[in-house]
Order: structure tokens, then C-alpha cells, then sequence
């Protein structure tokens, strides 16, 4: 109970300040802690492999990718601070109340387990159960991530074949094309 | 057809031969550990003047004084007295010589124009102090090295140096007996025509 | 007078010897009559502190040996001046390290500018907890060993980041840039080829893959996972891709004094520069241990009559060797692009370590003798000869065209 307790109002504070603060890198940051105290929730719940994929995926890829990407598409200085609009406010509002009450009804029907009494989950049970039972997650997750990936070559070629000035140096010669004129004239 | 990845593995091996034969073959390990020991200079190295005497420092020095090198040094760090005796003739000798390491170039124009072979280019370079003005000024006694010396460092220069020097100095003794036998053959011509005038009178 | 108990009748044997702080204050604790719990801690901490004892003078060392081999490739003499060969050298570094001035830029942001050294020597002390060391000794002997290694292991890319942004100018940033997008690519692999092995070991416990690889085959060859097909192939692209992890030459883009002043660690100065440099050592550590532990065997002995010999002392020898052949590399090779450097971890190294993963498979179903080596070795010997080929082509200098000078 006494984790739970301390780690809570930190992730919460932390999930807040990513939404809240001014400038973008700074709520990269935030997130990229409450992503990793919520790891560290799992690890204290007894889910030791969740806590660590949670810590490797979710800290280690997500919040990297996010911050590579303010990283290479770097806002100007001028841009970065985030204007907020007070009229965002009401349906902001209006979207969390919803959830925040549906998340507070399903915890006050669940019983709440004592610490201590966590089942321990083999690695084994997990693959297993993971590779069997929910296979077909498993393989629309793979096929997802493929397509990702060619999409993301797809779309890295067509931007370098359109958009970047091509040097000619860099070009491979065939055959025919070598030794046919000297390279300083 | 070389293997691809052959190019590194012979890298690896240049790079081993260096690890193992800098310990036992002198020629692979070029430093020099300085302070305990000194890297040989080459024989045109040059860094600072110095003055030449022969045998005694005081009356052998070869200088005259006449400033030429304080009037063609560059940056003008020569700073020359003359001594003149009681009466204001000069004794051809420099009372004060000094030369300001601080703003010497080393550029050797100096030792190129004195007409008297007094200025040479030293090489010594540990010359650092921590005295910034009265340390970096080189007087007299600073600056006077023997001829052996100059030998010593730059045997080639220093021997041409003396060789003309006693080319010169031969000539002038032979200008100078030659002009002695021409002054006693006049002396005896004419006392030989005094005799004969004497004789007939 | 402590009084021993039976069982402690080896606390004093070589094998133990790296347990003996630990046991020793655990030993005292219990005859004085502490509770349980602090004992157990009192444990802990004595035996987190040997390792960090022992790895912060490796370190310091390491520092110093490795510019003496440096020069020593290079035809010159380390230094030689700080104490009998030099051996005072790490010493004197730590002065000087210690009395700098502590600058930080105007633009920077003064927090995360403290927060990322911590960061990022966080990661590789806790990495050094998992690897087994000896027989019985592995500080952090976690079911899931393997998985925490790579887990603590990604929060180094954070803090790179963090370290890069914070110092608030150019140089920074594009090392901090360079630096990611290396770890990451590099990462891939890496955990690929450790896939292999968790696959044939089938299981996440690093003791437990090391005591995998006992035994010997024909008598004198050791079980190790270097010395299978597959194992030859996943230990080769381990290796290389642990010298990009710890940012080593040939793969030091993101630190090259000569390209980008000091990349992420530019505007460090002091001590957290120290704590910058402790950190990518103790990373290099962590990272060959690994490395030693999945594919060299861990502690154990190369040949069958050895076994008297403790088992941590081979363990830091394989690490000694394994350090030693780093600095070779870095001795001998010129520094690789950016671009080289994505295009071979994108185009070769993962399809070669993705190939070691049904290789390995293969290698376990065909009974792991003659016949499992008869096929899995042209499985991964003609996509890498037709992989060279293809580089080799392609990497062959071009005719330049010159626009204007003609």
C-alpha cells in the first residue's frame, strides 16, 4: 500500500507537468518519468517482466523517438513556448470527466489485494500463453510493424528522390561510364 | 583475390608489430625523454646571438663596436656603447652590449652583415626564466663565448671563419714585410745615393 | 574472538574470495545480535561495495593502461612522469578533474545539466550488478537478468539526450543527435544476437547461461556459445556492436575531438566530465562482461584440467583480453561516418543477426553435433559473403564529376 501511495501522486504530478508545461523537450521529459515511475510501480507490484519491458519499450524507444523527433524537426526559439488557449479549457473538461468517472466505478467494484499475494508468472507461462492463446495478437502486431517499417523506407526514399539536391559525386558509375573522362579536367 | 575484412586483420598487424617491437627495437621508438635527454639540433639551427673572443674575453673580443648589426637588426634589440678613453677616442671596444631576448626575432640578419665575424647565431634554447624583464636582458658577459666554442657548435662555419681570418691576417703580414723590405731598400738606396754625393763633393 | 561455523570453512579459499567483505559483515552482524533485515542489508551493501570498489580502480586503471597501449601502438611512451611508470597517472587525472572550475553555459538549463552525468553512470553501475562474476558470486542474481541489463541499458540514450539539450549550443546537440540514433541502431542487433542465445540457454538468468556453457565437446573443445555456428556468427556482431554501444573508435562519431569537439560532453567541465568518462568506462565494462557472460563462457575454464584455477580469475582474464583487443581497434582504425555508420548497422548488421536467430533454432533441433554445424554454416555463410559482395561493390570509389571546375 505504502508504494502505491508515494508513487501515485508522483506520477500523477509528472503526467500533469507533461501536459502543462511551456516548452515542448521539457514535457518529453516529464512523460518519459512518469512512464518510467509507473515502471517502477510494476516492479513493486511483483510484475517484474512488465515493469522491465515497460521500462526498456516505453522509456528506452518511445520517449527517445519522441525526443529525436523534437530533436530533427527542431521548433524555432520563438516557437517554443507553447501558446495556451483558455477556451480549451471546457471541452478538456469535458473529455476527462467522463473517463475519470469510469475509471473510478471500475476501481471501487474491484477488491483490492493485499501485498504479498501477487501470483508469480513464469517466464515460461508467459511465452507460452503468449504464443498460444494469443497468436493472432501476436502476428497482427508483426504484420503492423513491418508495414510500419517499409512505409517509414518508402517515405525516408521518396523525400530523399524529390525533395534533396543530389551532389553527382556521389553517384555509382557503370561500367562504360568509368575512366571516360579524366576526374579533373 | 583479397578477402574482404583481409584489409583490416593486416591493419590489426601494423598496429601489433608497432605494440611489441617499440619495447626492444630502438629505431621503431623515436622519443626523446627530455628532460634526461636532448633531441640532437641540426647545424643550421639558430636562436639567439652571441659574441666571439679569442682566448681572452675582455681584450680578445672580437667586437669593435662598430654598431653596424644594432643599426640592421629588425626589431632593434641591440643597445651598443662605445668606450672611449680620457680624451673621447674610441678604444673600439663596446663598453655596454645588450640584447633584449623578449624581442629578438632570431632572424640573424645580425651575424649576416658584421664585417668582423663577432656576431654568430647560438643554439641554445632552454632559456626560459622567471625574471620577465632583468632575466630576458643579455649584457656583455652573457653574451661573450670563446672561439672554441663557436667551433664547437657549428665546426663547418666556424673553421671557414678562421681560415679566412688567417688568410687575412697572413696577407696583411706579408703586405706588411713586403712594405718593411720596399722602406728599407728605399732607406738603403738612399743612403747608398747620400754616399756616392758625399763622395764626390 | 569471532567464533566460525562448519560451513565457513572456505570462507577464506580463493574461490570466495570476492564474497569474503559480504560474508565478513554478515558474520560480525549476526554475532552481535542484529535483526535479521539488517543483516541482509549490511550484506547487500558490502557486496554492492566490492564491486564498485573493484570496478572504480579497474577504471582507473583501464585509463591508464589504455594510453600506454595507445602509445605503445603508436610507437611512443605513454606517461611515464606521474609516479613508476606512470602508475600515478589516474591519480593525478582525478586532481585535476576534481579542482576545475565547474562552468556552465549561460543558455544551459542548470538542472538537467546536473541530472544527466548522474544519469548516465546510473545505468551502468546498476548493469554491473547482473553479470556473474565467479561461481557464487553475482551480486544481482535476478530471474530476469538479461532483460534488466538491456532495460537499464536504454535509459543511457535518455540521458545522452538530456546531457545534449541541457548544455544549450550547436555541438551538443548534434552529438547528442549522433549519439541516439547510434545507440539505437546499434541496439537492435545487440539485443538480436542476445535473443540467440536466450533462445538456446532458454533462459533470462545470466548465472544460468553461463553454467549452460559447461562441459567440454571432443574432450579439450569448451561448450562455449562462441565456438557454434551461429555463436561465431552473434558473438562477432555482439563485439561490433558493443564498440558502438560504449561510443568507441571506430564508432566515436559522437566524441570525436576532431569532428564535433566533445559532442554530447562539450560544455562539461570537472567533475562531471570525470563522471561522463567514468561512466562510458564502466559502460565498456558492463558491456564486455555481457558480452564474456552470453558468448565466452563466463567464469568458466577453457580447458578440462584448469578447474583449480578460481573461477572469477578467469572471468577478468577474458575481460583483460576482451579490453585488450578494444583498445587494439581503437589503435588501428580511422573513425567511421555518420552515414557509413547507419547504412552497416541498418543493412548488414541486423539482417546478419536476424539470420542467427533460425540458425540457432536449427542448430538446436538438428541435435547440436556434426550435422547441426553441416547445415547451419552455409545458412549463414552465403548471405554474408553475398552481403560483403554487395558493399564491396557499392563502397568502391566512383569517377567524380566536378560541376564547376570543368
Amino acid at each position: 500500500m505504502i508504494p502505491l501511495l508515494i508513487l501515485s501522486p508522483l506520477i500523477l504530478l509528472a503526467a500533469l507537468g507533461a501536459v502543462w508545461m511551456a516548452r515542448p523537450v521539457h514535457a518529453a521529459l516529464l512523460l518519459a518519468l512518469s512512464l518510467a515511475l509507473n515502471a517502477v510501480l510494476y516492479l513493486v507490484m511483483g510484475a517484474d517482466f512488465i515493469g522491465l519491458v515497460q521500462f526498456m519499450v516505453y522509456v528506452g524507444a518511445v520517449a527517445v523517438l519522441i525526443v529525436f523527433s523534437l530533436l530533427i524537426t527542431r521548433p524555432g526559439d520563438e516557437a517554443e513556448e507553447l501558446r495556451r488557449r483558455p477556451g480549451a479549457l471546457l471541452p478538456g473538461v469535458a473529455c476527462t470527466l467522463p473517463v475519470l468517472a469510469m475509471v473510478l466505478f471500475t476501481v471501487s467494484k474491484t477488491a483490492i489485494l493485499e501485498t504479498g499475494n501477487a501470483p508469480s508468472i513464469s517466464m515460461e507461462s508467459l511465452g507460452k500463453t503468449l504464443f498460444t492463446s494469443h497468436a493472432p495478437a501476436v502476428l497482427a502486431l508483426a504484420v503492423l510493424l513491418t508495414a510500419v517499417m517499409i512505409g517509414a523506407a518508402l517515405l525516408a526514399r521518396g523525400a530523399h528522390a524529390s525533395g534533396l539536391p543530389r551532389s553527382a559525386s556521389c553517384e555509382t558509375k557503370t561500367a562504360d561510364e568509368t575512366g571516360s573522362e579524366p576526374p579533373i579536367s | 583475390m583479397k578477402l574482404p575484412g583481409m584489409g583490416l586483420l593486416e591493419g590489426l598487424a601494423v598496429t601489433g608489430r608497432n605494440m611489441i617491437g617499440s619495447f626492444y627495437k630502438k629505431e621503431r621508438m623515436t622519443t626523446v625523454q627530455y628532460p634526461e635527454e636532448r633531441a640532437p639540433i641540426s647545424p643550421n639551427f639558430r636562436n639567439f646571438p652571441f659574441l666571439v673572443y679569442d682566448g681572452d674575453p675582455k681584450t680578445g673580443l672580437r667586437c669593435t663596436a662598430c654598431a653596424i648589426c644594432e643599426k640592421e637588426c629588425p626589431p632593434q634589440c641591440i643597445y651598443i656603447v662605445l668606450e672611449r678613453d680620457e680624451n673621447g677616442k674610441s678604444l673600439k671596444r663596446p663598453k655596454v652590449f645588450d640584447i633584449d631576448l623578449s624581442v629578438c626575432m632570431n632572424c640573424g640578419i645580425c651575424a649576416e652583415v658584421c664585417p668582423f665575424d663577432s656576431i654568430y647565431m647560438d643554439g641554445e634554447y632552454e632559456l626560459s626564466t622567471d625574471d620577465r624583464f632583468g632575466g630576458l636582458l643579455f649584457g656583455l658577459d652573457r653574451l661573450s663565448k670563446s672561439a672554441e666554442y663557436h667551433m664547437k657548435l657549428r665546426p663547418e662555419q666556424a673553421s671557414a671563419v678562421m681560415a679566412r681570418r688567417k688568410a687575412d691576417e697572413e696577407k696583411k703580414a706579408a703586405a706588411a714585410a713586403a712594405k718593411l723590405a720596399k722602406a728599407r731598400a728605399d732607406a738603403e738606396a738612399k743612403k747608398a745615393a747620400g754616399q756616392e754625393k758625399g763622395g764626390e763633393a | 574472538m569471532l567464533p566460525l561455523a562448519a560451513s565457513d570453512a572456505s570462507l577464506f579459499s580463493p574461490e570466495f574470495l570476492p564474497r569474503l567483505p559480504q560474508r565478513l559483515v554478515e558474520m560480525i552482524l549476526t554475532n552481535l545480535g542484529a535483526a535479521e533485515s539488517l543483516v541482509s542489508i549490511a550484506g547487500f551493501l558490502a557486496a554492492a561495495g566490492t564491486v564498485l570498489a573493484v570496478f572504480l580502480s579497474a577504471f582507473a586503471l583501464l585509463s591508464l593502461i589504455e594510453r600506454k597501449i595507445l602509445a605503445r601502438a603508436q610507437n611512443r611512451i605513454g606517461p611515464n612522469r606521474a609516479g613508476w611508470f606512470g602508475i600515478l597517472q589516474p591519480v593525478a587525472d582525478g586532481i585535476k578533474m576534481l579542482t576545475k572550475e565547474d562552468i556552465v553555459p549561460a543558455k544551459a538549463e542548470r538542472l538537467l545539466h546536473l541530472l544527466a552525468p548522474i544519469l548516465i553512470v546510473l545505468p551502468s553501475i546498476l548493469a554491473l550488478g547482473v553479470i556473474p562474476y565467479g561461481r557464487e558470486w553475482t551480486p544481482l542474481p535476478l530471474e530476469l537478468g538479461l532483460l534488466f541489463f538491456f532495460a537499464v541499458g536504454s535509459m543511457t540514450e535518455l540521458a545522452i539526450f538530456i546531457a545534449g539539450w541541457a548544455s544549450g549550443s550547436k555541438f551538443p546537440m548534434l552529438g547528442a543527435m549522433r549519439a541516439i540514433s547510434q545507440m539505437v541502431s546499434y541496439e537492435l542487433p545487440l539485443m538480436i544476437c542476445a535473443l540467440g542465445v536466450i533462445m538456446v540457454s532458454g533462459t533470462l538468468s545470466l548465472p544460468r547461461i553461463v553454467e549452460c556453457q559447461g562441459g567440454f565437446h571432443l574432450g579439450f573443445i569448451p561448450a562455449w556459445n562462441l565456438f557454434t555456428p551461429w555463436g561465431l556468427v552473434a558473438g562477432l556482431l555482439f563485439y561490433i556492436c558493443s564498440i558502438a554501444e560504449a561510443n568507441r573508435c571506430p564508432f566515436d562519431l559522437p566524441e570525436g575531438e576532431s569532428e564535433i569537439v566533445a559532442g554530447h560532453m562539450t560544455e562539461y567541465s570537472g567533475f562531471k566530465y570525470a563522471l561522463f568518462f567514468m561512466g562510458e568506462y564502466l559502460g565498456l565494462f558492463a558491456i564486455s562482461g555481457l558480452g564474456i557472460t552470453l558468448f565466452l563462457g563466463g567464469w568458466q575454464a577453457p580447458l578440462p584440467g584448469l578447474d583449480f584455477v578460481p573461477s572469477w580469475i578467469w572471468f577478468f582474464g577474458k575481460l583483460a583480453l576482451v579490453i585488450f583487443s578494444f583498445l587494439w581497434i581503437r589503435a588501428t582504425y580511422p573513425r567511421v561516418r555518420i552515414d557509413q555508420l547507419m547504412r552497416f548497422a541498418w543493412l548488414c548488421m541486423i539482417p546478419m543477426s536476424l539470420l542467427t536467430l533460425p540458425a540457432a533454432a536449427i542448430w538446436h533441433f538438428t541435435g547440436r553435433g556434426a550435422l547441426s554445424w553441416v547445415v547451419t554454416v552455409p545458412l549463414l555463410a552465403v548471405p554474408w559473403i553475398i552481403t560483403a559482395m554487395i558493399f564491396n561493390r557499392r563502397l568502391s570509389p566512383a569517377t567524380r564529376h566536378y560541376h564547376f571546375a570543368e
